[in-house]
Order: C-alpha cells, then structure tokens, then sequence
C-alpha cells in the first residue's frame, strides 16, 4: 500500500512557531511530527509516499529528501494557495492508479503507539474504506461521527453543533479507494466521506491511545507529555561526556556528544539532542525536551518545557512550562512565570488577543530568533514574536505582573 | 451468528481445526463441531458446550485427516442440540457441511428433499445443504463440484458454507452470499475461514471471496471462481498484518466496547421475544403466593430493578435475593414461584437456588441467554434474551436486554392484575422500542463525555454511586460494573442511607456519583438533589448523571454529563449504559484487561 500525506497545513494557531515552519515540523519529545509519523509509517509496511508539502515546503523537502534515509520513497506535491484539504488531496490524483486504496494521513496529528499500522490492519481485514475515530475534550474542532451496527460510521458531520460533541470524531487517518479523487471533484471531503458510508461502508477503527492534534502552542507541551508517558527506560549514547558528578533519574534519553558538567542533574523523562552543552549545577526536571547544538548555562532550571535546537539559556535562569524557538536566546538571570496568584487558568497573549489556556501553569513563547536580555521576567501566558528582542532588565509584556 | 473455519494440508488438521474454532468462539459458542476426511470416509464429531468442553468430550484431537473443516455456533433457529450442532450429514455421511447465515427456503426443500428420500437428523435449516448437495453429485455422475454448484443456485438466503465430501479426496469447496468468507493460504496448507481469526496463527496471506464466486481448496492450491460461468477468477492476495488479540476481537478494541454498542440490536431483539412467553412468566408471578427473583451478581442487580418494574406497573412485591443466599433464607413453597436469571444459565448458585425451589415445589422460570443450558432446560418457563454471544466477561448488553425483559414482563403483570388496559400495554411497549434510538444516541453523542470524564478523574480511587428509586439498584450495578473492571473501590448505595453511616467517608479521596431520576419524577428529584448537597456541604465532588431539560440542578454537581431527554419508564436504562461506560474508558485509561478482568470468569460454574 501507498500513502498520501497531507504537510501543507500553516497550523495558523500555533504562532509564532509556524510562521518559519509548517505544523509538521514541530517537535515535540525531541523528535518532530512527521519525522515520528514517517517511522511509524514505515513500520506499519508502508514506505511510498506522496507528499504534498506548501508553506515553507523547503523545510520538509530538505529535512527528508526522496527518503532514502529514511527506508522510504518519497514524491512531493506543491500546494501554492492553502485552499484546504480537499485542494490537497485532489492535486495527488494522478499518482494513484484507478483501484488502488492508498493510506491517507493528515501530518499534524500526534498518536503515541502506531495509529497507523491499526488503520492498515482494517483494512486488511475487512477490504472496506477506514477511518481512524477517537475521543477528544475538543470535539467541537473536528468531524464527528455516528455508528451504526458494528460500529460501522454511518454518518459524519463536519461542523458538530452543541450536541454533538460528545461523539468519537475523525483522528486524521483514512485508508481510502481511489474513488475518493474523483467524489472529490464535486463534493467537499465531508460530503464524499458520506457517500462512501452509504456505498461501500467505512469502518471504524477505534483508536484508545492517547491522540493529539495540537492548535495551540501549549498544546504542544500537552504531546510532549504524552509521548514522553510511554517511554520506560533510559537511553544515554556513548559519546555523551559527563564531566563529574551527574545524577540521573528515570527514563533520561540522551543524544550524540552532549556534555553535562558536574553537579547537573537529570531527572527524566526527558530528553536532550545531540551536540548540547549543559553547564554545573543545571536542573532538568521531568518532561523537559532540548533539541540540539544547545547550550544551558550553570545553574538553570528546567522543567516541562520544549526547547527546540540551538537555544541558549543564560545563567541562573529558570524556564518551565514554555516553549523557545529555535536559535532563540534567554539572557542569564531570566525567570518565567508560570502561575497566577490566584491559580486561576493562564490567558495567553496570542496576536488576535487573549485565549484561555484552561491550564493553570503555562510559562512563555518564543519565537525563533527571539533574543531575551540579561535578568528579565517572562509573564506566565508571554508570546515573544519571532526575531523580536527585549532589552536587558525589563518585564516582558511591559507594564504587566 | 456462526463461526466457520476449513483448511486442506499435508499433515493431520485437527489440532489446527481446534485452534480455528476457538478462535472464532466469539462468533458463538453454544456448541461445535468437526469433519474430516479419512480413506474415503467423513468422521464427524460435535456436540453442546464451549469449544473447550466439547473437545474434552468429544476429543477432535484424535480425528485424522488432512482435509477438515469445523464450525462453532451461537443457534437462532432449531435447539442447542448435539444433532442440531454442525457439520451437517447427508444419508450416508459421504459428505459434511458447515454453514453460516440463513437459508430462507429450507421448508420447501426439506419436504422435496424427505420425499424423494433424505432422513433429516436435525431441526436446523443449514441440514438441507447437506442433503441438496449429495442429492446433485449423485445426479451429476458423483461430479462434486458440478454437484455443489447446482446446488448453491437452488438455495435462497445469506450464507457461507463449506464442504467435503468423501468423492472428493484433498479437497474443500466452499461458497459465500453476503455472510463473510476468506480463503487463507500457507505454505503447505490453504484454509478458509468466516474471517481471519480463523487461520492468523498459520498464515497472514488471504484473498477475500466476493458474492458469486465459489472455490475450491487443496493443501497445494486453490482455485477461485465464478458461479455463472464456472470460470476460474483472478484474485489478489492479499498480506495481513494484525495483532492477535485484535484478530481474535475480530477487529475491535475490547468485546466489552463492541457489546455496549451491540446494545441498539440487543433492546430489538428482547422486544421481539414472542409474547406468549413473557405472558407466560406473568402469568407464573399473577398465579404465584410470592414470587422470587433470583440473580448474581449483576443479575442480581438487574432483578433488583426488576423488582420496581414489578411494583410500579404489577402491583406486586417480588422479593430479590442474592442466589447464593437463597437456600438460607428463603421461605419457599409449592404455590410459589422463583425467576432465575442468568446470562449462561450454568450459574452454580442460580441453579442450586432453582434446585432449592423446585424441591420445595415452587413454580419457575428463567430469562436465559444460553440457549440449551442448564437453566433453559430446568425451569417451567424459559424465556431466551436473543442478545446474541457475549464474549466480554462483563456482563453489558444480556444485563441491559435482561432489564428490559423484566419491565416488558412487568407490564404483562399489570394487564393480568388489571391495572393496565390492553392499549396501555401497547402504548408501553411502544415507548420501550424507542429505547434503542435513546441507547443509540447516549452511545454516539455523549460517549466523549464518559471519556473525558474518565481521562481526567482517573487517578481516583474511591468511588460512591448514589441513587434513589430504581435509580438505586442502577447505582449498585453502575459501582459493580466498575469495580469489577477498574479494580477500583466503588460503592453503590441509596441515597437516603448515605447519611446513616457512609457519609462520614466523604473527603477529598472519595468522588460520588449522583444519578438523577427525570425532572417529572419530582418527589424523588427532589430527594435526590438533596442528597447531592449533603456530598458536596461536607466538601465531596459530585458528579452528576442528568438528563436533558433538567432544569432543577443548576449548580448542583462539580461536573455533570448530561444524558438524552427521556421518559421515567425508561431513564434507569441510560443509567445502566452510563455506568458502563466511564466503567470502559477507566479500565483502558487504567490499562486494564478490559475482557478479562483478574480473577473474574465469564460463567461461576462452582460454589
């Protein structure tokens, strides 16, 4: 079987990581989205892509290539205007032959075991169109469905009113016939997924794991989390140089030529790229993701939080429950709030104004590039614009906390 | 629904043809059975009873061959009878069948068939394949194949069947109409199946059969083709890659999630029980001094509910005991009556509460889901659930069609008593026929809710269900169902007793689940709510099962799901669907053996 991946999504909500990167390319427990979807992919039998990338496609095309690294045959597909997913789809029609079922994958979603491999598996099974459903506290964002007899889906709705949003709801892998090209001319991808279910049926395949289609930025925190849960044991590579005492504590994983200086402690899960450098006496609490070519300065404090690759933390800073684009910097002494006095839910300051987390612990975001001076505070629920600088000693947003 | 399974190989089938059917004993599991071919004969062996039982009496291991097939059964038609269980015979037993779905003009057949000769052993309609089949060889020059195929036209309904004969050493022909059938191929054996839980230990290579084509299985090949035109048609092969606790769910998560949403059929399938015989189980109650209702465990519980059914639209007090406890307590003699229920009907307690009963001369009946148990073949009067196999060693939808056997018996009591009229009864029965849209609609919109309710409170590990009414027996089930499966301390009680004793409990360690009765039910509302308060005055979290268009209970609860809109009569059965649910999605967020709980057997066969 082929699969047809959909990587063109901007992933608007997700600002200010997407506007330098598509939603796939998000990492989240040291590994980015489609790079963990590919491999999960690829062990579920499937290794021939088509790929339709769009904004900032040059990021997916570079980072993966034809696949050959990867055990995989990939093609790319060009989306210029992001019209949509129906768009999307109809531009790979002519790489699939008439008959053929192919394996269909919206790139932004996050499982933690192989959601694919149990779509492919029932499809095997009961030769009939599958769609992955699952449950989600925010159904209202996705197309429900209903079941019938076997729990087959009879029916989907795209935008579920008040009522129904207690349903399973699409999780964003099909396997699909090929006749799904050409519903496609004239219907939405709802409406074509309807006449399937009244003609050859779709079945479910009901998936338990944990499921994350990530929309805004904390979101990605929350997968971290989740994907970070499943891992058991410990994995340090041997080229990783401990110079002194380090104390390690659960499932740390570790990549290529890290060095953590003596006095740091690592408390996992966590995990740390390859190529970063960790100071005396650093902190690294559970659920904390470095990326590579990092370096975190003496004395700083981690905890749930994703840092992509190259960021620096200056000394004696502490960063919790936020995310730092790439190359971004936080000048030493910074501290990030994380919580309101009153504990209530953290509000954050996303461009359209603000948006209620629901969480009572959020830190801040930064943008790639974003540079943050020397002993700054950080308000619980910040969005540093990408590129943007603070100056050193200051309260960032100004006249806040 | 039937499970069948077939394979053609080069060493001895048997032992493999066991594992077939045992793992197609979801599919049914009232009895089974197994032919194969051996110098020229077909030696069949079948008999009533788990696939498990059945060979340990029957000992398929030591049949030899190297062509078999097997079948196991769950009846709709005919009894659960060692001559009703598949393979099928013709006169001679020159030829087997196995056989699922309906053949839907076996009648006819049969009367042709017995005139011009065939001796039928059995009450079911798949033995007229058999016997149609040895009729066209024989017309056919002892052409097997030509012989099957005209057959096949001949028959009317949905099916999948396969077929040995002794005229055709080596090999397996086998045909599907709209029932499933798949043809797995190995290395140096084929097989075929009702699905691929039939031969995923053996291969993972198989080609799906299509309405219309027909096939022919040796250990070295097979050929598939085409009913009209007798050509050979090419199929895909196709490689299956499947987890084999998946493979033996056939394809669902847990059978406990695939028979709460088997519940829409169950609800039907109780109603359409005929009604003589439930008139039949009132008339037992109306006539009795008192009649006992007898359960365990769930059934229990369920008969616990039976028991305002029975007050509310009988008029009549039944007293509920635990079986285990009956022979200790119950006061019960010749012009009394005793109502076991029980999803197997092999229940060691029920029955020896049923021996009990009957030594002392009582009247009794049984609401049975096992057809040809125990319990069916004890009592006076046997009602059958038809709620189809339930594998899940949780009792889901035999409960709820048990419940709903109980009201619809209620109100044949009530007619009886003459508190209801006939077109009472109608108008009510109506009403319960929409209890399978109401299950439908809990089951697809509100089953987030359980979910999420599930994800987030997890890690508690007290739990208190409260209700009032009937809504207290449904409490008990709704706690019962959770413990059973979570491992979790759960609690069901009155709410009314709450606070003689249990209340001092409450803290921040013990969650309380509330379930509401409907806002027409005012006085016990009103109750309820209260109790409610007490929980969340002395500083418990509430949650609260309610239902739509309640309007009563604004700010009542820490967190509420809110259930469908719906009439009294019927609101305790939601109830029973809710508790199953944060049940289920607690027990996989918990990572739990979700079908077999530790401990926990399907049917309690010791005391």
């Amino acid at each position: 079987m082929r699969a047809l991946i959909l990587a063109a999504g901007r992933g608007a909500g997700l600002y200010p990581f997407t506007n330098t990167r598509p939603k796939a390319m998000l990492p989240m427990a040291g590994e980015m989205l489609l790079h963990s979807a590919f491999k999960k992919i690829r062990a579920a039998g499937v290794s021939d892509l088509v790929v339709v990338v769009g904004h900032r496609a040059d990021r997916i095309i570079n980072e993966f290539g034809q696949g050959s690294r990867y055990g995989m045959t990939i093609q790319y597909i060009r989306q210029d205007e992001p019209t949509g997913i129906r768009d999307a789809i109809r531009l790979a029609k002519g790489h699939f032959q008439d008959d053929e079922s192919f394996l269909l994958v919206y790139a932004d979603v996050l499982s933690s075991e192989n959601m694919y491999r149990q779509v492919v598996q029932a499809f095997g099974s009961f030769h009939q169109p599958v769609a992955a459903i699952c449950h989600t506290p925010h159904a209202q964002n996705y197309g429900t469905v209903y079941l019938g007899k076997d729990m087959q889906i009879e029916r989907l709705v795209e935008k579920p009113v008040e009522r129904e949003v207690g349903n399973y709801v699409l999780a964003g892998v099909f396997v699909m016939p090929q006749r799904l090209f050409d519903l496609l001319e004239n219907l939405e991808m709802d409406e074509a997924l309807n006449e399937l279910c009244a003609g050859e049926g779709l079945r479910s395949s009901i998936w338990e794991e944990p499921w994350l289609d990530a929309q805004h930025p904390w979101d990605l925190l929350k997968g971290n989390r989740m994907v970070m849960d499943t891992w058991t044991e410990a994995r340090v590579d041997g080229s990783v140089r401990l110079r002194g005492a380090v104390q390690f504590r659960g499932p740390v994983v570790i990549g290529k030529n890290v060095v953590i200086e003596s006095g740091a402690s690592i408390f996992g899960p966590c995990f740390i790229g390859e190529n970063t450098f960790l100071g005396n006496g650093v902190l690294v609490r559970p659920y904390t993701a470095i990326g590579a070519n990092a370096t975190i300065g003496f004395g700083v404090e981690l905890k749930n939080c994703i840092l992509f690759d190259g960021v620096r933390v200056g000394r004696l800073s502490f960063v919790g429950d936020s995310v730092i684009g790439e190359d971004a910097v936080v000048g030493s002494g910074t501290m990030t709030l994380i919580q309101n006095l009153d504990q209530s839910a953290i509000e954050v300051r996303m461009p359209e104004g603000k948006v209620d987390s629901g969480l009572d612990k959020v830190g801040a975001f930064l943008g790639d590039g974003a540079k943050v001076g020397a002993s700054n505070t950080l308000a619980s629920g910040a969005v540093v614009p990408p590129g943007e600088v603070v100056p050193h000693h200051y309260t960032y947003p100004r006249g806040e906390n | 629904m039937c499970g069948i399974a077939g394979m053609a190989a080069s060493a001895n089938v048997s032992q493999k043809l066991l594992r077939s059917i045992a793992a197609l004993e979801y599919r049914g599991y009232d009895s089974c059975g197994m032919a194969v071919q051996r110098n020229g004969t077909i030696d069949i062996r079948k008999n009533v009873g788990t696939v498990e039982a059945v060979n340990s009496l029957e000992r398929f291991t030591d049949m030899k061959g190297l062509v078999g097939i097997a079948h196991t059964r769950w009846a709709t038609h005919g009894g659960v009878t060692q001559a009703n269980a598949h393979p099928h015979a013709d006169n001679e037993s020159r030829l087997a069948v196995v056989h699922n779905g309906i053949i839907s003009n076996y009648k006819e057949l049969r009367s042709r068939l017995e005139s011009e000769g065939a001796a039928f052993r059995s009450e079911t309609d798949s033995e007229v394949i058999a016997h149609l089949v040895a009729q066209k060889i024989a017309r056919n020059g002892q052409d097997v194949e030509e012989g099957f195929v005209e057959a096949i036209d001949e028959l009317e309904g949905t099916f999948a069947l396969a077929v040995i004969s002794a005229d055709a050493p080596g090999m397996i022909f086998c045909v599907k109409r709209e029932s499933p059938l798949i043809i797995g191929l190995g290395d140096d054996a084929n097989y075929v199946g009702s699905d691929f839980s039939a031969f995923f230990e053996f291969t993972r290579r198989a080609i799906i059969m299509e309405d219309g084509e027909y096939a022919l299985i040796t250990p070295e090949s097979y050929a598939v083709k085409s009913l009209l035109t007798r050509e050979r048609v090419d199929k895909e092969v196709t490689e299956i890659e499947w987890d084999a606790g998946k493979a033996r769910r056939g394809g669902y998560p847990h059978f406990m999630l695939k028979e709460i949403y088997d519940q829409p059929t169950t609800v039907q399938a109780a109603l359409q029980i005929p009604r003589e015989d439930i008139q039949a189980l009132a008339r037992m109650i109306h006539e009795s001094r008192q009649c006992f209702l007898g359960g365990v465990g769930t059934t229990y519980y369920i008969a616990s509910m039976g028991q305002y059914f029975f007050s509310r639209l009988g008029g009549k007090y039944l007293p509920v005991i635990s079986t285990d406890e009956f022979r200790h307590v119950a006061e019960v003699g010749p012009e009394d009556g005793f109502c076991a229920i029980s999803q197997s009907g092999e229940t060691y307690d029920t029955l020896s509460a049923l021996r009990h009963a009957k030594s002392k001369g009582a009247k009794t009946a049984g609401i049975v889901n096992m057809m040809g148990s125990t319990l069916v073949r004890s009592v006076d009067v046997p009602i059958l659930q038809g709620a189809g196999p339930e594998k899940s060693v949780l009792s889901t939808k035999t409960a709820l069609s048990q419940a709903v056997i109980l009201l619809l018996a209620s109100m044949e009591l009530g007619l009886l008593a003459g508190r209801l009229s006939e077109a009472q009864v109608a108008a009510l029965r109506e009403e319960v026929s929409s209890l399978s849209d109401l299950v439908l609609e809990t089951l697809n919109e509100r089953s987030g809710f359980f979910h999420g309710a599930a994800q987030a409170h997890q890690h508690m590990k007290n739990w208190l269900y409260l209700g009032r009414g009937i809504y207290y027996p449904a409490a008990l089930e709704c706690a019962l169902k959770m413990k059973e499966v979570t491992y979790l301390h759960a609690e069901g009680m009155s709410a009314g007793f709450l606070k003689h004793g249990t209340i001092s409990l409450i803290d921040e360690n013990m969650y309380t689940i509330v379930l509401m009765p409907t806002p027409e039910e005012a006085e016990l509302h009103a109750l309820t709510r209260s109790s409610a308060e007490e929980v969340r005055a002395r500083g418990g979290f509430v949650l609260g099962y309610r239902f739509e268009g309640d309007e009563m209970v604004e700010g009542l609860f820490s967190e509420e799901i809110v259930l469908p809109r719906v009439s009294a009569l019927l609101a305790p059965f939601l109830h029973l669907v809710s508790g199953q649910l944060l049940a289920y999605f607690l027990a996989v967020a918990l990572k739990r053996d979700v079908d077999r709980p530790r401990a926990l057997a399907k049917s309690v066969t010791v005391a």
